[in-house]
């Protein structure tokens, strides 16, 4: 779980730092970083399996339905990036893909800490 | 440029803040299902209101995704709700903490998230306000 975690949230944060770059640059989302926003999402399907796995194997979590609340909010925000990205050819979709990114590597604190407690 | 219809407020840097929106929305009622789901009766006002904050934000989110007038009166009261809620909410959750023994998106003014609920009902005023209609002889601002 701790090495998917952290994946993600690096993952994320070379993307946010992508997307940051190219919004102050005046571009807009391009096709490679929907790319590696794909690739985030790989991750987290990954790492709802094995949040699965575990807890079927008798892991035991406070807060599950929480848990399980992030997991499932986590996978919908970068798509919608994605979908925001194809209607919005300005620098703005990068700004919104460094929101989506960042937001995503918080969510994964959380479902860090909820894991943990 | 002058045009008596009012711009989209969805594009541009309007879209950001939809996507916004569109991230509390997403998080209020999601929060909100998984507490009532769990736990109602410890704190049924504040979940109550969880719910409740989540959508009027789904609201606000559809509402400024829509260009139409009748869309933008419901973006307007939405939003005036959220900026209202924020701020009895914020006062109440001080005032009588034992009311809100459990987090709303509300509760702090929004500390939980970032101060993010008490700032975005007045961004989304501020977009809604310049993107309105403006009558031809009145001129463009």
């Amino acid at each position: 779980m701790l090495v998917l975690t952290w994946i993600v949230v690096a993952l994320c944060l070379a993307l946010g730092a992508w997307a940051a770059v190219r919004a102050l640059r005046d571009q807009a989302v391009i096709l490679r970083q929907l790319f590696a926003a794909g690739a985030v999402e790989a991750v987290l399907l990954v790492q709802l399996l094995v949040l699965g796995v575990l807890q079927a194997r008798g892991a035991q979590v406070d807060d599950g339905v929480t848990l399980w609340g992030y997991a499932i909010s986590m996978l919908l925000i970068l798509p919608a990036a994605a979908v925001v990205s194809f209607l919005e050819r300005t620098r703005w979709s990068s700004v919104v893909l460094l929101i989506a990114a960042l937001t995503t590597a918080f969510l994964q604190y959380r479902v860090l800490v909820l894991w943990s407690a | 440029m002058t045009s008596a219809e009012p711009r989209s407020a969805a594009h541009g840097g309007g879209r950001v803040v939809v996507f916004v929106y569109g991230l509390l929305a997403l998080a209020a009622t999601a929060r909100a299902l998984a507490q009532i789901a769990t736990r109602f009766a410890e704190a049924p006002l504040a979940y109550s209101l969880s719910l409740f904050s989540g959508l009027v934000y789904i609201l606000a989110t559809v509402a400024l995704a829509r260009s139409s007038r009748g869309w933008r009166t419901v973006a307007w009261l939405a939003i005036s709700v959220e900026l209202v809620g924020v701020l009895a909410v914020g006062a109440l959750s001080l005032a009588v903490p034992e009311d809100f023994p459990d987090e709303t998106v509300w509760s702090q003014f929004g500390a939980g998230y970032g101060y993010v609920p008490l700032v975005l009902p007045v961004v989304g005023l501020v977009l809604l306000w310049r993107t309105r209609a403006r009558s031809p002889e009145r001129g463009s601002g």
